[in-house]
This record gives structure tokens, sequence and C-alpha cells, in this order.
């Protein structure tokens, strides 16, 4: 292996220059009560924006991004974020407006939001698009709420509680509807797929909705999707999209299309907005007639050629969000459609989904591939037989860090043993594919005792996230409070010098 | 667009081969005819320098806040940005890396999360902060379920003063468990939670939590606050705090709130109309295991160096699905990036300064705006530290607001909620703020620009 990363042992700001032990009160405010002043002032060190600057540097120099690496994460769709927009985000007509700026003097910014819902409801198939979740799941919540709200207007609330979704489902989806109050089902899967006949026989007057991503976690488009959207509106259900895999399908098919009433869409997923380490994510609601009255407010209008906030839609579920979406990442959204058009977002699909077969034709050929081979954006693969060697899917993705690329999602979706499922969406060349089925080979093909300690390459050797669980330190505070772990490696134990 | 997908002529045609196929329509047959689609209708892709010119041409139709005098802020407080905040923030090992789900690729990351943990600790005087939530309005939505978590009842109480949005926000997130949000209303000299109903409503019984926010909606320092959790007992005590307000107010986790939580996007992150925000939550010890959203912890690796992952994941989705403790996934790593990132850069002792500062100003501003006839500055008798509430004589915020916006100045943001229906209690009041754009100046022509405006309202003051 030839991959190394950055290994600074880089201290904690605080302990670049510890601030006082003591420090004093902070100045008195006038007209502040004294019993409101802050007796003993924060701490945390004051350091030159030179010390500042270095030192989060350093720490970027020990993280993978989709700049340094292919990040094959299944369902996280990491493709590559274009620069421009991150410019046009930057620019003064659009970070440095207040959401409280009166409509008149945003015009430009609600024509942004305009354009980017409109070219979402046609990639949709849906009427009304509302940008305020903030991410996928929140988009998710506020569609379970508005669910809720329509049966409540049609007096089946009471009956209707439960939400059926297959086994398959990401883990974002049983946890929202949960939180909305409904309980939860699970329909099991036939060969990776929802099974039709477990569906007919769950579905009852009970039934509020059923939540299905398409195509799934498995990879796969689920064929009876006409069947399933039959059988839950026969029962008198609602049909909710989880739009995390959107980008196999961009323009080949729809949720309006297929069936559904409602969906969310991650737009740091399909549209390119950067996943900054966890987030910001910016969430999208798109829905159908019998939903679209309860979207939350503001809704935004356009009145000749003029933008408005519109607050009068009785039916709605209020807010969600302090402002009404993320705009910095809506612009970014629009940026990513407006640069490639009809013709690319369809060529976005069709490269996304090429990627994942060719990769999974050659990978399949390393480890098991579960169900059948014509798979979206994303595949899966079993790393059962590592079993046999002593070793779990995790040592493999570990291993292959050292490689210079990330790992896969490892462990989900469930119904595989020892699970990796991957996705290496459009922006990844031949040339980067080869790459990483050249990296998996080796890693796969590596000692058992190397694949056990990996990775080496990397700031820091195998964490340990039990630990880590049991020996709660979450900051600073508890660092120095109950046991220090000092930056760097630990002292040596034999006197040699070498830890 | 031929640099975002990869069209090397000849690369398709290769990976179509080795699969066997000659066209990528057949990768696609297992998709229902029925449910095939024609065109979307979206356009034809346009060249970077196309949609640059495109978007500069929209942007150019807004009016930033910096050109005028701008006097708002809410929980989104309008700040100067040193540059090496955004330098930090451009790195794109940060900004294009996903979720520290490895954490021996993405120790950068977990490092700036755990130091933000820190530093939200250290200001809110609690024992734990998680990697962030949404922004401030959902944080006090994931504490009232934790709350409900701790203390099962069904009633959630909210000073009446609380803006809308966020009661609104509240609301829907008391829809699951079935409580019910309650308002509390305020003192209408001091505009101070009234405690006397607190110790009511606690009484009556049923009551899960309360929720009270610092400043509070009307920007009033309610120093009534520390007493909330005598009166409560063991009921759990939310605070929402402006985190530049903890540099310079008794930390609220020193006056028994149990849990802490704000708007973020100040530190570090330009208003950019309202998102990116930025949720901070902190809590004791003894409810961490209740509470949502990833948590960074320090720990070693094989070779007992420092390391840092993502720990007490057993309460999330992605483990736990319908018994997890919330169904946030994708949080606000990058702004908690900027938060530390702006901290570090301007200091505790430059923080420090920015908020006596920014406090001498509005004290200003309230003088220059209590000299104008038909308003009332600050509305209620009671502390304040950059913003405080404003009550306009004709009831009508929204038309004196128009008034002075004509001249060029944004004076602030109506208090009253624009649903129709919605009652009319704080029709009359706006908040105005006090920013480090604010100068004597701009405080003059804000004086002068709202005489004129309150003369032109309706039977208006003479």
């Amino acid at each position: 292996m030839t991959f190394r990363q950055a290994r600074w042992d880089e201290p904690l700001l605080w302990e670049l220059r510890p601030p006082p032990e003591e420090t004093g009160a902070v100045p008195a405010l006038p007209g502040i009560p004294e019993r409101m002043r802050r007796r003993r002032a924060a701490r945390w060190p004051e350091l030159t924006e030179l010390e500042v600057v270095r030192h989060y540097t350093r720490l970027s120099q020990m993280n993978f991004g989709i700049d340094t690496s292919p990040y094959p994460l299944g369902s996280c769709t990491m493709k590559y974020n274009p620069k421009v927009s991150e410019q046009l985000a930057r620019r003064p007509g659009a970070a440095q407006l207040h959401p409280a700026q009166p409509e008149s003097t945003v015009q430009g910014a609600l024509e942004i939001l305009w354009r980017l819902e409109r070219a979402l409801g046609r990639i949709t198939g849906f009427p009304e698009v509302s940008l305020q979740p903030a991410a996928g799941a929140h988009g998710e919540y506020a569609a379970m709420l508005m669910i809720r709200a329509y049966f409540r207007d049609r007096g089946e609330l009471e009956r209707r509680t439960e939400v059926l979704l297959p086994d398959t489902a990401h883990g974002t989806n049983p946890a929202s509807a949960t939180m909305a109050g409904f309980t939860t089902r699970e329909i099991p899967s036939k060969d990776g797929c929802v099974d039709l006949a477990a569906l007919r026989a769950a579905v009852s007057d009970r039934t509020a909705a059923f939540m299905l991503t398409n195509p799934n976690t498995a990879g796969l488009f689920e064929p009876e999707i006409v069947e399933i959207a039959a059988t839950v509106h026969d029962a008198g259900g609602l049909l909710y999209y989880d739009g995390a895999n959107l980008n196999a399908i961009l323009g080949i098919t729809h949720p309006g299309r297929m069936g559904f009433d409602v969906a969310h869409l991650n737009l740091h997923k399909t549209f390119a907005t950067p996943h900054g380490g966890g987030g910001p994510g910016a969430g999208v609601l798109a829905a159908g007639e019998r939903l679209a009255p309860y979207l939350p407010v503001p809704r935004l209008v356009k009145e000749g050629r003029t933008f408005r906030w519109e607050y009068d839609r009785p039916r709605s579920i209020g807010k969600i969000k302090a402002a009404y979406g993320s705009f910095g990442l809506d612009l970014r959204a629009l940026v990513f459609i407006l640069l490639h058009g009809e013709e690319g977002l369809k060529h976005v699909a069709r490269r996304s989904v090429l990627n994942s077969n060719y990769v999974g034709k050659r990978l399949g050929e390393l480890l098991p591939r579960p169900f059948r081979p014509l798979v979206k954006h994303e595949f899966l693969l079993s790393g059962a037989p590592l079993k046999a060697r002593g070793l779990r899917t995790l040592d493999l993705a570990k291993r292959l860090l050292d490689e210079g690329v990330h790992a896969p999602t490892i462990y989900f979706p469930s119904l595989v043993e020892e699970s990796l499922m991957i996705e290496l969406p459009e922006s990844e060349s031949r040339r980067e594919l080869d790459g990483f089925v050249a990296a998996f080979s080796r890693a796969l093909g590596d000692s058992d005792a190397n694949l056990r300690s990996a990775p080496h390459a990397l700031a820091v050797g195998r964490v340990d996230e039990v630990a880590a669980a049991r020996h709660l330190l979450l900051s600073w505070k508890d660092l120095r409070a109950r046991g220090e772990v000092p930056a760097g490696p630990a002292p040596p134990s034999d006197g040699s010098g070498k830890a | 667009m031929a640099r975002f997908i990869p069209s090397e002529p000849g690369e398709e045609e290769g990976l179509l081969r080795e699969l066997g196929i000659s066209s990528t329509e057949e990768l696609f047959r297992d998709v229902p005819q029925k449910v095939r689609l024609g065109r979307l209708g979206v356009g034809a892709a346009l060249e970077e320098r196309e949609v640059v010119a495109l978007l500069d041409r929209l942007l150019a139709k807004n009016r930033p806040f910096t050109k005028d005098p701008a006097f708002l802020g809410g929980r989104i407080p309008i700040r100067f940005l040193p540059a090496a905040v955004d330098a930090i923030l451009q790195r794109s090992e940060f900004y294009t890396s996903y979720t520290p789900y490895q954490p021996e690729a993405s120790q950068g990351m977990l490092q700036a999360l755990f130091e933000f943990q820190s530093l939200w600790v250290e200001l809110t005087g609690l024992d734990a902060a998680n990697a962030s939530l949404y922004d401030g309005a959902t944080a006090a939505g994931e504490a009232l379920l934790l709350c409900h978590r701790i203390r099962p009842g069904r009633r959630f109480l909210v000073p009446s003063s609380l803006p809308w949005e966020e009661k609104s926000v509240l609301a829907n997130y008391a829809t699951g468990p079935g409580v019910r949000v309650e308002e509390i209303p305020f003192d209408p000299a001091t505009g101070r939670l009234d405690l006397e109903a607190v110790r009511a409503e606690v009484k009556r019984g049923d009551v899960c939590g309360l929720l009270a926010d610092l400043p509070n909606g009307f920007g009033v320092v309610d120093e009534g606050l520390p007493e909330l959790k005598g009166i409560l007992g063991d009921l759990p005590l939310v605070v929402s705090a402006d985190p530049l307000a903890l540099t310079v107010l008794e930390p609220p986790g020193a006056w028994g709130a149990d849990v802490v939580i704000g708007e973020g996007q100040g530190f570090g992150m330009p208003p950019s109309y309202g998102g990116p925000l930025l949720g901070l939550f902190a809590c004791r010890s003894e409810h961490l295991r209740m509470t949502p959203g990833r948590i960074v912890g320090a720990t070693r690796d094989a070779e007992g160096r420092r390391a840092f992952s993502l720990t007490l994941q057993t309460r999330e989705q992605h483990i736990r699905r319908s018994r997890a403790t919330s169904n946030i996934c994708t949080n606000e790593s990058l702004l908690a990036l900027a938060f530390v990132a702006y901290a570090s850069v301007v200091g505790p002792r430059g923080l420090a300064e920015l908020a006596q500062r920014l406090n001498e100003r509005a004290r200003t501003l309230a003088s220059a705006l209590a000299e104008v006839p038909g308003l009332r500055a600050p509305a209620f008798d009671a502390p304040y530290l950059w913003e405080f509430a404003v009550a306009v004589a004709d009831g009508n915020a929204e038309a004196f607001l128009e008034r002075v916006r004509r001249g060029r100045v944004l004076g602030g943001s109506p208090l009253s909620d624009p649903r129709p229906g919605a009652p009319a209690g704080l029709g009359g009041l706006f908040l105005t703020a006090a920013t480090e754009y604010t100068d004597e100046r701009a405080i003059r022509k804000y004086a002068r620009l709202a005489r004129g405006a309150v003369r032109a309202s309706p039977g208006g003051a003479a």
C-alpha cells in the first residue's frame, strides 16, 4: 500500500495554550442584574489566528472527503460537489440576507427557491413542493405529521395508527413514524424486495401509510410497485416515498408516476450539496393533491412577476423548522440542476446505475452477492465468507481505509449476513472504479493478521469504540476530570521509547 | 456537464461490454413500462459560465443587509465573520466528508466536533453536549421529547413571548407523544415570565417540563429564571439560550437547567436567508442515554493513542429503529465546526468585548427610539443585551416597519403570528437588534425615519 494519511497527534484547542485555571467574573454590563452576571468566565484559549488555522488545517488532513477519495457509502450518494456552488452561495446577495428581511428585498432569493421547487416538482411528479425540512429524516417526520393531520380531518385517525415498512427500510423511517405517534410494523422481504403477499396480508383499516424507498436499500427496483401502490390505496392507506435513493431513477420514473402520495428528497444526496461531515443536509417535501394542503407554512407563491410568502393554509401542519429551508443549500441544488439539465439528470441515473452494476459484477467475483444481479444505484455483498478466516466485514472495511478509499456502509441492511452496501455515483470514472475494485481485492487478499489489525496507514489505528461507550469522555472537561487521555501515543511500557 | 459525469469516448461502452449488454436502457428493464417517463421538462443544461451569469442576475435582485442599516436579529444575528473562519470551512476534507462512521478515516471532523461539544458544555455549565441538531427550534422540539421521556406528563409549558415559529415547531414535536404545549403569560410591564402562573400550572399537575428562553422573545434578560427550578422541583427545565449571551451571563446549568439548547448560526455562519442553521443541545449526565443526536467521545486506538469516535449509538435510529430516541441522522456538523472555529478565532476576550460593544449600541439605539413619539422603546421595563422589543402606539408594527423600509432601513421584525386567525396578542410589537454594523449614523437615520413613519400612521402621534 502506498497511501499514508497525516498523523499529527494534534492536541485539543484547550491543550494548545491552556486557559487559566481560575477565571474571574466577566465585566458588568449596564442594566444586567448582578445575579445574572457570569461569575466565572467560560474557559477556552486565546490563540492567534495562525494557531487556529494551523490547528484546523491539520485536523482536515486527518479526514477523508469526496475530494480526497472515493466514498462508496451505500444510500449516501457521495458524489462530487461542484465548486461553482460554493462560490455562488458565498456571494453577498446570497449569504448576507436575513430571513426577516421584507419580501421586496429578497425577490431574487425567492425566485431561486421558486425555480428549485418547480424543477423538483417535475422531477418528483408532484404538484407542490416545500423546501422547509432540514434533512431527509426531518422530511419523513413532517410527512408523517401531514398524514396524521389528513386522517384526523377524515375522522380516521383513531383507527389508522399503524405505519408499515419493509424490513430493509432505512432506520430513519420507523423512527420518524414512531416520533409522529404511529406504531410501526415491518413487512418481510422476499428476494430483497417487498413480499406482496405479506403486504396484502398486513394492510387493513388500521394502516395509515406504507413507507418505501424505491430502488430499495438492496439496490433493487421494486418491480411490483404498481401492485404495491394499489394494495395500500385499496386499504385506504397512503404511500410514502423515501427519496434517499432517487439518484438511480432521475428522469426514468418518479414517485408521482409510481403512485406515491408524498415524498421526501435529500438535496445533499441526489442534488450534490456537500455533506459537511454529517450535515447540513437539506430535505424536501413533495406532495400529491391529497396531502398538499397539509404542507408546512409558509408556502411560496408567485403573483405576476412577484414572489411572496403565503400563510393562509388552514390545513397546514404549521412550521417544522425556524426558517423556510436552507437557502444556502437550495441555491447549490438549483445550480446542480441547471448544470445538468434534462439530459444530464437522466445521464446521472444511467451512469450511477452503470457504475454500480459494473462494480457489483467485479466484486461479485470476490464475495457473494445476494439477490438478483441487476441493481440500481447500489448493491450488496456479504462478508460472511470472512468468518471462515476468523474475520468480519468490519475488518475488511478497516483494511480498505488503508488503501486510501472510504469503506462502504456495513451491517445494513440486516437481512444480509455481514453485509456491505456499496454506492459509487455517476461522478466516479472507470479509472476510479477499477481502482476501487483493485483496492478491494488487495484488501481481501491480505493476511488475516493485517485485516484484523487494520488500519495502519491512518492518523490513528483501530479505534476502541467499545471503550468510548463504556467510559464516557465527551468533552475537554471530562478528559480533565476523569482521567486524561493524552494526544499522541501512550507512554512506552518497555522503556524502549517506541510506542 | 462533461466535467461532472465522466464521458471519455468509449468509457461507457466499455463498461456496458463488461456487463454483456449494449445499452444503459437494458439496466432499467426492471422498471415497469407503466411507470416510465417521457420528458421531465426541466430545461437544457447550461454552461458553468451561464449558470454564474443567471445566478448573479437573480442575486442582484436581492438587497443584502450590509447595504442598508439593518436592525434584524431574533435567533439569527447579523455578525461580521472573520475570513479565517470561512477559510477553515472551505477545507474540502471537512465539507465533502460524510458522517464519521469510520472513525479512523475521520479523526479531523471527530476532534472538531469534540471541541464543539466541549465549548457548548463550557458555555452552558451542563455535563455533556451532542454534536448538533438541525436548528434552535427543532432542538426545542427534541428537548420537549426528552422531557416527556424523563417525566411523562401531558403538558409542556412555554412562555407566551416565545417566537411563534418556535411555538409552531414545538406543537408539531408534541403531536407524537400527545403532549399539549401550553403558554405561560408574561408580565405586561416587564415582559418577564409570570412565575406565579408557572407555580399554578405546576400545581395543576400533568406537566412534563418547561422551556424558558434567554434572552426571551422580547430580548428580555429575565432575572426570574433562576427561581424556576425551585418552582418546578424535579420537573425538567429547558433553557433556550443565545450562545453569545452565555459568554456574559451565568450559565443556566448553574441555576438548575436540565437541558440547554440554542441557535448557533451566529457563531461562524452568515444568515443565508435562514439556513443552514445550527441546533445546540446540552444536558445532564443522567439523561444522556435518553437524548437525541450524534455524540462524539474520546477513547484510544489499538496503539493507545488518543482517538475519537461516535458513541452511545445504541440510542440512534440506524440501530434502534422504531425505539430510537430520535429519527435524526444528518445533523449540522459543518456548522458545529464553524461554531468552534469562530469562537477560537475571535477568542474569549474578543467575544466578551463584542458582547459589551453590542450592548452599548443597543442602549444608544433604545435611547434614540425612546425619543420618537408613538414608540415605546424598549417596550418592557427590563434588562436586555443587544435586542429589545419596541411597541408601536397604533398597534401596527408591520406598517411602521414598511414605512421605515421605504427609507432604506430594516428596522426589525414583527412579533405577531402571520397566520390568519392567529391571536393578535403581540400585534403592536417588533423586535429590533443592534449589530456590529450598527453605528451612530445608522441609529440617527433610523430615528429620523421612525419619526416620519409614526407621523404617517393613521391617527399616529403628532
